[in-house]
């Protein structure tokens, strides 16, 4: 058999051994999903409108998320995402707002600011070897000080094209006595949903169909193999870190659309919680191993979890974080056990 | 002669160095801007001393006394982010001790409700525990310390709001409020007890061969026990200092404004610890450390926030000229520009030896 590549069928292809942590985490998103519907199902939490929710509450992480899977992958970690979104938020604010600008304009900049903190960030670390905590770290404090800097009360955002593009939806329909209809309870679909299924299904395909995803992979699994190999390592990190700040950008403009002001502590910890998505979606912070459906998957599973509470409406809100951290524990233990009983066979 | 030449590009390559060539930097300024900045005066009515330097050690004695802790972490290679949670742990457990139930002590005041070495005590055993369980999960699930202690990050001040039911207690309590506050031979308690966690975290690690285990397994942690080393048990010790100083430290944040606040206390310690560390010299690949960098480290970045504070920027904007200051020593102590420096002094030396 060796040598000759012998293309697989789709299953083969689904029952592939190194998607399991991706089913691990659609596993236990299903059981906690069927929890839920089995306690709460007469109070709505099967309704459409509420799976739905997630998705509308959970946008601005998950496009940070894709962002943050593909730097994980290649073994380093950013930590400057919370901060670049709030700092999106402020230029969007501040510029319409305080200064008349157009949305478009104030756009344009936080995406030259957003991506060059990010390509300038992949810079040093790859180029002066510092690491990446470090690095972003210092990202992170420069966003969250110039975020200050522009002011230190939240702002509201008045203007007809973020109201427009705010209060877009679209309305989910079924086709009952011949004619479409909304359904009930009512369940639509709005910019920020399209913007990170779309953000979701770019970075699959940039990870799975383009040299350079398979050049991430590489340098994730060992960073100095994928030089020896001739593979631009330098080239290839700095895009990574500038792709995450694009995503980060854009997890700011989605969040900005959600709240409709903006606030420089806003997102304060975000970057934990997308790093939190990423991990229980299967991607090794090690490097080398991650997937976008699992990512999508790691947000829906952390966003059920506030669903759940909110629901209940006896819980402190508290009880989301631990949950978190046991679910992360849970992730991390399974993975554990795969890798060890990988390593055995 | 040349000797000494060869003696001064290594100090030039030490990081140390460079950490202390910018804290002297940044005191400068201070003292270009402002000549009284070095002033210190007494003041009998409270037997203190007070000066913007004072104010410096006292205010970074929280960041300093986790950041021994951390140190050791990150000469094992790993990271603990957990710490900032565990100083918000240990104010809840503390104050919950100090007032119990808010409705039948309904004003704060000097008293305790338990008694003081249990505030004190159980605060400091959880912490503890609380690093045993990260040291536990690195050491023998063999998972990696930046994940095993984000666990315990996320649901950390999770924990601390439900022990106190969401809720923020102040006491008045006396014999608690010397541990932030109180002071002892004319300087802030803080800084006496930062003086003793250093000096023990010292002896500990250079008198006896504890360090000397910490930079190996840092290095391989597999040589290391091959030649007999327990790299597990090392891991455990230092996760659990590390945890249990976070509790100090919790101690002293909580006593400063003798309250507990799960939301704010803590917040960010973990990356203003881990900044002290690298800053100090410790390589975040692991292996040799050194805690007398570390402790620059943690007043230089003290010294940036006193700076921007005494010369009133808004107080928010301290992070961005936190990270401009930091982004320059990083960039100073970072593998190529410090092989540019070495090179640069090899040339000179060379040129200088031609020249005789």
């Amino acid at each position: 058999m060796a040598g000759v590549t012998k293309k697989q069928s789709l299953w083969g292809r689904l029952t592939n051994p190194k998607y399991i942590m991706v089913y691990a985490t659609i596993a236990i998103f299903l059981v906690i999903y069927a929890f839920g519907a089995f306690l709460y199902g007469n109070k709505g939490f099967l309704t459409v409108r509420t799976f739905v929710n997630l998705f509308i509450d959970n946008a601005y992480f998950g496009i940070s998320a894709v962002g943050m899977t593909m730097v994980l992958i290649t073994g380093g970690i950013d930590l400057s995402v919370g901060a670049v979104a709030s700092l999106t938020g402020m230029f969007i604010a501040y510029g319409t707002t305080v200064l008349h600008l157009h949305p478009l304009t104030c756009i344009f900049a936080a995406l030259v600011m957003g991506v060059g903190l990010g390509l300038l960030m992949g810079w040093v670390i790859h180029y002066l070897n510092v690491p990446p905590f470090i690095t972003t770290l210092t990202g992170m404090f420069f966003a969250r000080g110039v975020c200050s800097l522009i002011s230190r009360e939240s702002i509201d955002i008045h203007h007809p094209m973020i109201d427009a593009l705010a209060g877009w939806k679209i309305y989910l329909m079924k086709f009952a006595d011949g004619k479409w209809v909304r359904i009930k309870p009512i369940a639509f679909i709005n910019f920020n949903v399209i913007l990170f299924l779309a953000m979701i299904l770019i970075g699959a395909f940039i990870l799975q169909r383009t040299r350079f995803g398979r050049n991430i992979y590489a340098i994730g699994g060992n960073e100095q193999s994928a030089a020896l190999m001739g593979l631009p390592v330098g080239r290839t990190k700095v895009l990574v870190y500038g792709f995450n700040g694009l995503c980060s950008v854009l997890a700011g403009i989605s969040y900005a659309l959600y709240v409709k002001s903006g606030w420089n502590l806003s997102l304060q910890g975000g970057e934990l919680e997308v790093i939190t998505c990423a991990v229980i979606g299967g991607t090794l912070l090690t490097g080398g191993v991650g997937y976008m459906a699992g990512t999508l998957f790691g947000v829906l599973l952390k966003s059920i979890i506030p669903a759940l509470i909110t629901f209940n409406g006896n819980l402190l809100s508290w009880w989301g974080k631990i949950a978190t951290g046991l679910l992360l524990l849970l992730f991390i233990c399974i993975q554990r056990v795969i890798t060890a009983s990988a390593g055995k066979r | 002669m040349t000797m000494k030449k060869t003696d001064f590009s290594g100090i030039m390559q030490s990081k140390v160095t460079w950490a202390v060539i910018a804290e002297a930097l940044i005191l400068l300024v201070c003292f270009l801007i402002r000549p009284d900045f070095f002033s210190i005066s007494y003041q009998p009515s409270t037997g203190m001393l007070y000066g913007s330097l004072i104010d410096i050690v006292n205010r970074s004695a929280e960041i300093t006394i986790i950041s021994m802790g951390m140190t050791l972490v990150i000469a094992l290679g790993g990271t603990d982010l957990s710490v900032g949670a565990l100083v918000a742990v240990a104010g809840a457990i503390a104050l919950k001790f100090l007032r119990w139930d808010v409705l039948t002590y309904t004003t704060p005041g000097d008293y305790t409700v338990y008694p003081y070495i249990l505030v004190l005590g159980v605060p400091l055993i959880v912490c503890a525990l609380m690093g045993l369980f990260n040291g536990f999960l690195v050491a023998k699930g063999g998972i990696q310390p930046i994940i095993a202690t984000l666990i315990l990050m996320v649901c950390g001040r999770g924990i601390a709001q439900i022990l106190t039911d969401g809720k923020q207690f102040t006491t008045g309590y006396s014999p608690f409020r010397i541990i932030g506050q109180g002071s002892f031979l004319c300087l802030p308690m803080p800084i006496i007890i930062t003086v003793i966690v250093v000096i023990a975290v010292a002896l500990f690690t250079r008198k006896t061969a504890f360090g000397a285990f910490v930079e190996s397994v840092g290095v391989n942690p597999s040589a290391s026990r091959l030649s007999g080393i327990k790299a597990g048990s090392v891991i455990l010790i230092v996760f659990m200092i590390t945890g249990l100083l976070s509790g100090i430290a919790g101690l002293i944040y909580s006593s400063r404004i003798m309250s507990n606040d799960s939301n704010n206390a803590g917040l960010n310690f973990e990356m203003d610890a881990i900044l002290a560390v690298v800053i100090g010299g410790t390589n975040m690949a692991g292996g040799r450390f050194s805690l007398a960098g570390t402790v620059i480290g943690s007043l230089i970045i003290r010294t940036i926030v006193t700076f921007v504070y005494y010369f009133g920027i808004v107080a928010e904007a301290t992070m961005a000229f936190k990270a401009l200051i930091i982004a320059v020593v990083i960039v100073l102590q970072s593998e190529p520009v410090r092989r540019y420096f070495a090179k640069r002094s090899a040339l000179r030396q060379a040129r200088s030896g031609g020249a005789k």
